[in-house]
């Protein structure tokens, strides 16, 4: 059953691979004439444009792409003549670290202040739980990050403003992208575990007199937790488009900021693979998700 | 568990990374730090366009010929003499004849260099020397210019840095590790490109920094020594009233501009034009919208440049003259104009400036702020009615040719109104440059805004730095660092 998801991801890849193609080269700008600028000639225009492949219809440059792609060859920058493999190679461990530090402080926040909320219904603790994720939710990250950047860097002096600089630099990118996560989680936290607290079996265990923090951790959260995993999974692809933005005011050099960069410079190649990069990284979270979640939940099988 | 030590779980969460990680120290190393909008495309002269690249670039490399004061083309590597307008002399000085490797800079480079750039297929630059039939060394000091055809401007075309003929021939990568015989020298180019000058081996950082804000916030918390250009006149002033900080201005020379498409039905018509024109207050936007130093512009070279027109009058703000001007010409009213601009911040703010102060000319602009890529194409494609850019860094008055001459039209140029004037045609063939900016400034396919003022801001403990008139990074050839006082 894995191997017919397996394979089921291929459509979307081929559809992802399609639509990035003919996207990136139907907006307006022309990388020949972003490189040569205004005062080349027709001639020197014709050459370039037949060097990149530029010239050949749309569909022959597509199989040319994707030739080379089944190859592993993501092609090289127009601008930079590097090797896009390595770009990747270089971007991806630093998107993964910001989205993976971004998550657990996300859980951090959203797990606790969720459950909070939901056991004090409707009171104090509840009321400010769900402001907080509401006013975290509110918060654009291109606000939110230079927000920070005064509390945490000039006022406290705690962290640097931005940069990769030393291992503290990461800590504002990843408060900032975490804030969304937090937000859906907390709310996410709340309303399952206020459904499964009205569950027979949660109402037997405190009935057999367990401890109400055995039944919260141990019987109520097991269940609460299954759309938890759900949500953390779909958006961890929000955590990578987000990372587009989070990046560039942090000057974090990751895929994101490469896509940005790619984009304004009209590099097609590049702009493809890290399109490619992200929705991979997004269609094989899922997937993880999905067999996560079959694991939690034995009543969910991929042939039931 | 109660709410307290849930809620109190959760603020251990937000405030814990923070803290482990523990307090970071803002830059007290002996390192120029400077935060720069664009970090540069490539090192390697013979493809740099971008402004961060050619600024950068000017200070590895070494060209043949620089500009003075007035621009006038000075020596810088070479001085030169002209038998006749198609044969070039020009022979190596003492100065800068090291390259960064150690090797001696001689007419073989020169030569190399320029072939090269003959050769590329996909140098923007290739276009500009095709006019060069020939490049030779004479001997180790001497290289001879032939050319096609003649050419009063050739020697200021020869601005592009020398690279050494040994790496040529191997194909090195300049792009990313520069070898030239300029005032500093690349030492790394990673996330940040770390230059050191060879005079005193002093390290400067240049580290591309997007976000105005950020760029502000990291010279307050002293992550950064110095900041050029590129902030919003609010932010400016709020560096200046900061205590650790700095700032100096100087009058800019970056000519802005709101172009014309003269194919366009209304826009045709002179009188349009000239109204459009008149419905501008320069002097306001001026004193409140720019940095200090800008000034109100007539043409695109300043009035200090050789070829600069002072005699040209300011186009006044006269709202009422330019509704009589448009009645005139038979166009109802309000007269409905598409401005196209990038999303830059203060390009939009600006633009929305325009908006209010047309409205009572009887104008009604409406504004489409556009990604620079699909602005840019849409201005050399012709697809605009009125758009407003900057030229940045021009040095010659060929960029009349450029910018207005009837072949010019893009892909052939940068006549991107699509001007069509056989008397500016032939001015600018005789280059009579005098004449040629009257006649411009008569026809206006470009409504003459302002030259932007130049800044830096720094640290107080920064001294010896000036920023240019075009904005170049000059000034990090002389800037030093006075560590003692920042550490008190």
């Amino acid at each position: 059953m894995l191997f017919k998801r397996l394979v089921g991801i291929l459509p979307v890849v081929f559809g992802v691979l399609v639509l990035t193609f003919l996207l990136v080269h139907l907006v307006p700008g022309d990388p020949v004439e972003v490189m040569l600028g205004e005062s080349a000639t027709s001639a020197d225009r014709s050459v370039l444009r037949a060097e990149l492949g530029l010239d050949k219809p749309l569909p022959l440059q597509f199989a040319d792409y994707l030739t080379k792609l089944i190859h592993g060859d993501f092609g090289v920058s127009i601008h930079s003549h590097a090797p896009i493999a390595g770009l990747l190679a270089e971007r991806i461990p630093a998107t993964a670290r910001l989205a993976l530090l971004s998550l657990v402080i996300a859980l951090a926040i959203g797990l606790p202040l969720g459950i909070a909320a939901a056991l004090h219904y409707r009171r104090w603790p509840d009321r400010a739980a769900t402001l907080s994720a509401l006013t975290l939710s509110a918060m654009p990250h291109f606000w939110l990050g230079p927000l920070l950047m005064l509390v945490f860097a000039l006022w406290l002096g705690w962290l640097p403003v931005s940069g990769m600089e030393n291992d503290a630099s990461i800590v504002l990118p990843a408060l900032t992208l975490a804030s969304g996560l937090a937000a859906i989680l907390t709310r996410m936290t709340r309303a399952s575990l206020l459904e499964v607290l009205d569950e027979d079996f949660v109402r037997t265990a405190r009935a057999k007199g367990l401890p109400e923090r055995t039944v919260i951790l141990r019987h109520a959260m097991k269940a609460a937790l299954l759309p938890v995993v759900t949500v953390v999974g779909l958006q961890l692809g929000s955590l990578l488009a987000g990372a587009v933005i989070t990046e560039t005011v942090f000057g974090w050099e990751g895929v994101g900021r490469l896509l940005v960069e790619s984009i304004e410079k009209r590099d097609y190649p590049v702009t493809q693979a890290c399109v490619l990069a992200i929705a991979l990284t997004y269609v094989l979270v899922n997937l993880l998700t999905d067999l996560l979640y079959s694991r939690l939940d034995p009543r969910v099988r991929f042939n039931a | 568990m109660s709410a307290g030590r849930w809620l109190r779980l959760a603020l251990a969460a937000l405030i814990l990374p923070v803290v482990l990680i523990g307090c970071s120290r803002p830059n007290s190393s002996t390192e120029i730090r400077f935060a720069i909008a664009q970090a540069p495309l490539t090192l390697d002269p013979r493809y740099a366009t971008d402004a961060a690249s050619e600024r950068v670039n000017r200070l590895i490399y070494r060209p043949l010929v620089d500009f003075d004061v007035h621009f006038r083309p000075v020596p810088a590597l070479a001085n030169w003499q002209c038998r006749d307008a198609l044969h070039c002399r020009f022979k190596l000085g003492t100065e800068g004849r090291e390259f960064h490797n150690g090797t001696r800079l001689t007419s073989l480079d020169v030569v190399a260099t320029y072939r090269s750039l003959l050769a590329l297929k996909n140098s923007p630059h290739t276009a500009e020397f095709a006019n060069i039939a020939e490049v030779a060394a004479a001997d180790e000091n001497t290289i001879d210019f032939t050319l096609k055809a003649p050419d009063a401007q050739f020697p200021a075309r020869l601005v592009v840095g020398i690279l050494p003929a040994a790496l040529i021939a191997q194909n090195h990568d300049f792009a990313r590790h520069p070898v030239g015989s300029g005032p500093l020298r690349c030492v790394e180019w990673n996330r940040a490109l770390r230059l050191e000058r060879i005079s005193d081996r002093q390290r400067i950082v240049l580290e591309e920094v997007r976000d105005p804000t950020v760029r502000v916030l990291k010279m307050l918390r002293h992550e950064t020594d110095l900041v050029q250009g590129d902030l919003p006149p609010e932010l400016v002033a709020y560096l200046r009233s900061q205590p650790s900080v700095q700032v100096k201005e100087v009058p800019g020379a970056n000519y802005s501009y709101l172009g014309f498409n003269l194919q366009d039905s209304l826009l045709r018509d002179p009188r349009v034009r000239r109204a459009v024109t008149l419905a501008i207050d320069r002097d306001t936007i001026v004193r409140q919208a720019l940095v200090g130093g800008s000034r109100p512009a007539t043409a695109i070279l300043p009035p200090e440049h050789w070829a600069g027109n002072a005699q040209l009058p300011p186009y006044p703000y006269d709202p009422e003259q330019a509704r009589s001007l448009l009645q005139q010409a038979g166009v109802p009213l309000p007269l409905k104009l598409i401005y196209k601009t990038s999303t830059d911040a203060q390009r939009v703010r600006l633009a929305t400036i325009l908006q209010a102060q047309m409205r009572p000319a009887g104008i009604d602009l409406e504004i489409r702020s556009l990604d620079w890529g699909t602005f840019f194409d849409d201005v050399k494609h012709g697809k605009f009615q009125l758009y407003g850019l900057t030229w940045v860094g021009i040095k010659t008055p060929e960029i009349y040719r450029l910018a207005f001459h009837s072949q010019s039209v893009p892909p052939a140029g940068a006549n991107r109104g699509r001007m069509q004037d056989a008397e500016l045609d032939g001015l600018i063939a005789r280059q009579n440059w005098q004449a040629a900016t009257e006649r411009i400034h008569a026809l206006l396919p470009y409504a003459p805004l302002w030259y932007e003022g130049q800044f830096a801001a720094m640290n107080r403990n920064v001294t010896d730095y000036a920023p240019a008139s075009d904005g170049n990074w000059d000034g990090l050839v002389r800037i030093s660092k006075n560590i003692a006082e920042f550490e008190n």
